[in-house]
């Protein structure tokens, strides 16, 4: 009888349950974090010493007067669009392929539970932290040039939160792609961070990239998730946004954040079927 | 009783160590090719702010502030610098690690060799690997950004690398045995490729340091490293205005650092042996 209950449908499909199943799998990912404390301090020191280390560079080009452009705003902005880049691109691909080394990935799919939310809770502790070591960018970059420009924040959330939305949608195509290639996966998502790294031009403004460079980026929609962010709580200075005009890049970039999950997810779903039957799920 | 191994026995064991990690890394080809493209687009990021935030004042800023307007080789041979030293720290400071991984730990203790011979082994792979991807980067950046490679002292140059390496294998033997004793290998690499990167000026001179600070960075070989060959190819001027003299301090680290290491991580890998064992991670 309680079996019954426990497996009815009601139980095991649905918004409370997916929610359930994205809570219980998140704490088992927080779990294994809090086993390792000296990843959160270094996490906190390595990026400080990022910041420092561009921000360093940047000053390098300063004028006498001390001037040398909006180069903070830049950087950071760029940087932190960046790190929740990073922790969405591979992560999850990454957590997959832990847990089929571990053994782990067959309980999963004994498992009623939603593999979306498998996914998802792979990185939600990740962003959590993330949005901490943001904020602890910001402060050393302060700290190192002064006042930063900070308008539109209403906005910024926005954009920050469809870019990321959007950045979840790569995850899960990538996530799809590692189940494929399996160890080549880590190597594709290193080149593949570095080349969007230039093309979205994370550090420096759009327009230091050759014409050529730049033609591509305009093909990218996360490139204008950073213009448009760090455009928007720059207070469109002067030559910001570099790509389009404002009102295009919203529409552009609420498009990626709703469209992409869903493109991504349905691609892992693909990778994953073909795996199940050619039976190289449980093989890496 | 195991007789005392002959220096030719240590120098097989060197050489096959160093023999059987690039036979490893061979079969990585993507690997390898991303390690050539690190030092580039790293590179490639101060270059494009610089052009992008000084515009046609940034070789004369640039100048003013460095002592060359050179900017894209000064950030190339900083990035492919930085190369060498994540390197170091990634396969000789993770060198106990990587073997407790593989399950290749338990039979190296078997043998009847000291571990500073597999470690100086690892050293000497490191040393190819990383030579071998910070030179093409170079070579390949300075096609990119339109700087002549073989500008400057050349040798000179080499000679800083050549000599700083050993005192940084000693450096990073120390950090092996942190490694060992906290165990959280990726985070404290991760860390500390940054930390010496920032602390050696990877892209900027170590004179905008606060004293403290610019202090502690030039305790690190690696600073002394890069402003040598910044100073043989771009003329930034070396820290005690004579090349001879920055490499004196170079060899003094030489002669120190690898003993110094070598001690810490003997002690460490004794006293974790005694209280829970090296195989436990």
């Amino acid at each position: 009888m309680a079996i019954q209950e426990a497996a009815s449908p009601n139980r095991l499909t649905g918004a409370a349950a997916l929610f359930s199943s994205l809570l219980a799998m998140a704490r088992k990912e927080f779990t294994i974090m809090t086993r390792y404390p000296v990843e959160f301090v270094a996490s906190f020191g390595q990026v400080f010493a990022i910041v420092a280390i561009f921000t360093l560079a940047g000053l390098t080009f300063a004028s006498p007067s001390g001037e040398g452009g909006n180069f903070g705003g830049v950087i950071i902005y760029g940087f932190i669009l960046f790190m929740f880049l990073s922790d969405t691109l591979w992560t999850i691909g990454y957590n997959i392929r832990r847990e089929q080394k571990q053994g782990t990935l067959e309980a999963l799919y004994l498992s009623p539970a939603s593999k979306f939310a498998s996914l998802v809770s792979r990185v939600s502790n990740n962003l959590i932290w993330t949005s901490l070591l943001s904020l602890a960018g910001v402060g050393l970059m302060t700290a190192l040039v002064g006042k930063l420009p900070f308008a539109n924040p209403g906005l910024g959330l926005y954009l920050l939160g469809m870019s990321l939305s959007g950045t979840f949608g790569i995850g899960f195509a990538f996530a799809a792609i590692t189940l494929r290639v399996k160890e080549t996966g880590e190597t594709l998502a290193n080149v593949l961070q570095f080349v969007l790294l230039i093309l979205c031009a994370n550090f420096f403004p759009f327009g230091a990239l050759p014409a050529g460079l730049r033609a591509i980026s305009h093909a990218i929609p996360l490139a204008y998730g950073v213009d448009a962010f760090r455009s928007t709580l720059m207070g469109y200075p002067e030559g910001f946004p570099e790509l389009a005009p404002i009102g295009v890049e919203i529409v552009i970039i609420t498009l990626f954040g709703l469209l992409m999950p869903l493109i991504g997810f349905w691609a892992y779903r693909v990778a994953e079927d073909h795996e199940r039957r050619s039976g190289g799920l449980s093989e890496y | 009783m195991i007789a005392e191994a002959s220096l030719g026995s240590k120098l097989s064991i060197i050489l096959a160590t160093a023999r059987m990690r690039m036979l490893n890394v061979s079969r990585y080809k993507g690997q390898l090719f991303v390690e050539i493209l690190i030092p580039i687009v790293f590179a490639a990021m101060p270059i494009l702010l610089g052009r992008a935030t000084g515009g046609a004042a940034a070789e004369a800023n640039f100048l003013r502030n460095t002592g060359t307007a050179n900017y894209p080789a000064f950030m190339l041979i900083g990035s492919s610098t930085f190369i060498i030293v994540t390197f170091a720290f990634w396969l000789v400071g993770y060198w106990i690690r990587f073997e407790q991984e593989t399950g290749t730990l338990e039979a190296i203790y078997l043998t009847p060799t000291s571990r500073v011979w597999n470690a100086a082994g690892i050293a000497l792979y490191s040393a190819i690997r990383s030579l071998i991807s910070g030179s093409v980067a170079y070579m390949i950046g300075s096609l990119i950004f339109g700087v002549n490679p073989f500008q400057g002292q050349l040798l000179l140059a080499l000679a800083f690398i050549l000599i700083g390496l050993i005192p940084l294998f000693g450096m990073t033997l120390m950090f092996g045995a942190l490694v060992m004793k906290v165990k959280e290998a990726n985070s404290l690499v991760n860390l500390m490729q940054w930390t010496v990167s920032l602390l050696m000026g990877v892209f900027f001179p170590v004179s905008v340091f606060p004293p403290l600070m610019r202090l502690l960075a030039l305790a690190f070989p690696p600073t002394w490293m890069v402003n040598g060959v910044r100073s043989a190819l771009l003329g930034v001027g070396y820290f005690f205005e004579e090349w001879y003299l920055d490499l004196a301090v170079l060899w003094g680290f030489l002669l120190i650092a690898p003993l110094l290491g070598f001690w810490v991580f003997s002690g460490m890998e004794r006293n974790i042996r005694r209280r829970e064992g090296v195989g436990e991670y």
